[in-house]
């Protein structure tokens, strides 16, 4: 965008692209994984949501307290989480099956032992944002080692987009506040697309743009033999013995060895085959 | 391509290139604008890039792509299919006291024999409205006529009915009426008040203006004795407001003088309408009288800038609508929600397309007692999509105007576009002067 042309409207502001941004870097021709993301991960935009604090951008813990912060608020630095604002939880219950075909239950938290697991920020704070914005309000916090030990502050809701201020009103823009947001950090954070998420995420998923099941050769009786695309031993030429997915399994490639060395741990796969293994 | 094109603010027409039908480019004291078509986005441009464009001719979007401007379809050709019902308007009273020469509804009765709505009727109308809507959503039911208020019991238990049903599945409800006001007594003004309505008064100018295009039906001019119905509920609007509504003909071309007038009567906002189409062609807008109104409109337009600029509060409904949908970019493929989320019920119990449809044939889509015919508003929706409309297709306007009031368009065609046209690219140039000299007209009241 050249920098003299201004966007007026908000779509116009919503379509901005920084100087020298490539297409990828705006969220309508970007892959746009928000979860947490490939080129920002939305999440960040909550951590600093109340004013003074830092929060995770995934669960309810107080991360940090800000430097210019009341003193008082020092203490959440000691594990505490975020339980409720102006009254509202952001805590909830979460049902599902335990078992494939298994009754819905209320699903237990396995860290701290209690039915309530936190929310995702947007639909946890969308209402207390929009009636509240600007003001300060009620949260109380929970120790994480003590479910008995709540504490409550007064701490002001940070205005979600950058506003100007015209005759005493504010006019808000479609960006989003740099006290949200200030630079870098929605781009904290990203998934790891060739080390950790190339394992994590599996069979249909944009980084698994390889099969699952590799070397494969026509079996007996119709079935089918081949090898786990994350065996360590993929010798085309060797048994074909599959290891079913288990990250405890040395026989598989594990995260570490995706992060250290994934250009040994990984080969191309042409027509279904492994590549050569490189010499050594 | 040289052609001569008139901006409405610009009394001087201007020769310059035929522009890309996905651009506008218009002028203002704070330099040359573009609207994009696509997503109705608007900037401001240096004077290269504005001279560049203007010499395009039809390949604007090179120069589009080059600065960053170009963008995927914000509307593609996918129509809309099943969308949810959230508001209705009840044919409450297919009969009216008044006798307007323009009448699309032709005095209430839309051609056939005078009716009104009965119990069952309204109630089932409202119990198939709330039928989907579902906890946290809002819908609105308005009541139009005919004269809605000479079935003033009914309109009155339909809405209490109404607003407890929609208590009861925490729905959000909201109520309006349009009537010409004759028939309004001290009662009502509570009801509506009680009620929050939205209250729609036609009013087609002062006194004798009034009286001359919206007679009673024995001929006797209505002007007195509606304002006299009318005042005592200007005074006390609290959650009720009361505008008025200006059907106007080539006989009350005086926006200005009918704006200011009714306005300092005390009506919440004043909008301005053409006819373009009636029953039996009368009162309706030629060219020439479009025109007029065209330079009426702008007139009215730089009188409510002035008063935003000074602080005022100048509820020119026109102009402060467009305002408010240029800001955030409304781009839409339908001019309005009839046969989508809304929908006209007739006396009867037919649901139509909207209200000008009642009884009408061409924009009938079941009944009460069958039902929704999602088969015929499904394919209503894929062909009245703008995008299928011609000349609207190659229109820039088209994603701000939608393509035009449906029922006008299917009786009369777009005898209105150059007027239309005209008065998008004024509503642009006062956008972008409001913007720079007022931003604070911008301000929306939420608080993240």
């Amino acid at each position: 965008m050249n920098e003299s042309i201004k966007a007026k409207n908000l779509t116009a502001q919503l379509q901005y692209r920084a100087a020298g941004n490539p297409p990828s870097t705006h969220p309508n021709s970007a892959i746009s994984n928000a979860f947490p993301g490939l080129e920002m991960d939305f999440r960040n935009v909550w951590r600093r949501i109340l004013e003074g604090i830092q929060l995770h951008e995934a669960t309810n813990f107080v991360m940090t307290v800000d430097d210019a912060a009341d003193p008082e608020l020092r203490i959440l630095e000691t594990g505490w989480r975020l339980i409720s604002v102006v009254d509202s939880e952001v805590m909830g219950d979460v049902t599902g099956p335990l078992i494939a075909g298994g009754p819905s239950v209320i699903l237990p938290d396995t860290t701290f032992g209690d039915t309530k697991m936190p929310l995702e920020w947007s639909n946890a704070l969308a209402e207390v944002l929009h009636n509240h914005a600007g003001q300060k309000v009620r949260c109380k916090f929970q120790s994480v080692t003590d479910a008995s030990k709540v504490l409550e502050f007064d701490l002001r809701i940070r205005h979600f987009f950058e506003h100007v201020v015209s005759r005493g009103e504010n006019v808000k823009q479609a960006v989003i506040s740099k006290e949200l947001a200030p630079p870098g950090e929605l781009t904290q954070s990203l998934c790891s697309p060739w080390q950790s998420d190339y394992r994590e995420c599996a069979c249909f998923y944009w980084a698994a743009t390889r099969p699952d099941y590799v070397n494969v050769e026509p079996g007996p009786n119709g079935t089918s033999i081949g090898q786990n695309w994350m065996q360590k031993d993929r010798n085309p030429n060797g048994p074909k013995v599959y290891l079913p997915d288990d990250w405890m399994d040395p026989g598989l490639v594990d995260y570490r060895d995706l992060y250290r060395d994934w250009e040994k741990s990984l080969r191309f796969v042409v027509e279904g085959v492994d590549e050569k293994p490189p010499e050594k | 391509m040289l052609v001569q094109i008139q901006s409405a603010g610009d009394p001087k027409p201007k020769v310059v290139a035929r522009s890309d039908t996905n651009i506008h480019l218009f002028e203002t004291e704070f330099g040359t604008h573009l609207l994009l078509v696509n997503g109705s986005r608007v900037y401001g441009l240096p004077d290269g890039i504005a001279e560049e464009l203007r010499n395009a001719g039809t390949n604007a979007s090179q120069i589009l792509e080059r600065y960053g401007l170009s963008a995927p379809p914000y509307v593609d050709h996918e129509v809309l299919k099943d969308p949810p019902v959230r508001a209705i308007s009840l044919a409450i009273a297919q009969i009216c006291n008044l006798g307007c020469v323009y009448c699309y509804a032709q005095q209430g009765t839309f051609g056939g024999e005078p009716k009104s709505m009965d119990r069952e009727t309204a109630l089932s109308a409202v119990d198939w409205l709330l039928a989907d809507a579902r906890s946290g959503d809002r819908v609105q039911v308005t009541f139009l006529g005919g004269e809605p208020l000479t079935n003033r019991a009914l309109l009155r238990e339909a809405t209490e009915y109404a607003a407890r049903q929609a208590c009861l599945r925490d729905v959000g409800i909201g109520f309006s009426i349009t009537t010409n006001g004759t028939l309004l007594d001290k009662s009502d003004g509570e009801f509506f008040e009680r009620h929050g309505f939205s209250v729609t008064i036609s009013v087609d100018g002062v006194g004798k203006i009034h009286d001359q295009l919206r007679p009673f039906q024995d001929g006797r001019g209505s002007y007195d004795r509606m304002i006299s119905r009318v005042k005592p509920l200007l005074e006390r609007q609290q959650r009720m407001q009361v505008s008025a509504r200006v059907t106007v003909t080539p006989q009350n071309l005086g926006l200005r003088n009918t704006l200011e007038a009714l306005l300092e009567l005390g009506f919440h906002s004043v909008g301005f309408s053409p006819t373009l189409s009636s029953p039996d062609s009368a009162g309706e807008m030629s060219s020439a009288a479009l025109e007029i109104m065209l330079g009426e409109m702008i007139t009215c337009g730089r009188t409510f800038e002035e008063h935003v600029e000074a602080g005022h509060r100048y509820s020119f409904l026109n102009l402060s609508n467009a305002l408010r949908e240029i800001h955030k970019g409304t781009h839409r493929p339908y001019p309005c929600g009839a046969g989508a989320g809304y929908f006209g019920v007739s006396a009867g119990g037919g649901i139509y397309a909207c209200h000008r449809f009642v009884d009408d044939a061409t924009g009938e889509m079941g009944s009460l007692v069958a039902g929704l015919d999602q088969a015929k508003r499904n394919l209503w929706l894929a062909e009245r999509h703008v995008q299928f409309q011609e000349p609207c297709n190659g229109c820039w306007a088209r994603y701000l105007c939608g393509g035009g009031c449906h029922h006008e368009v299917l009786r009369r065609g777009r005898p209105a576009c150059d007027y239309i046209r005209g008065w998008l690219d004024y509503c642009l140039q006062a956008y972008v002067r409001l913007l720079e000299k007022c931003p604070s007209f911008f301000a929306t009241g939420s608080r993240n």
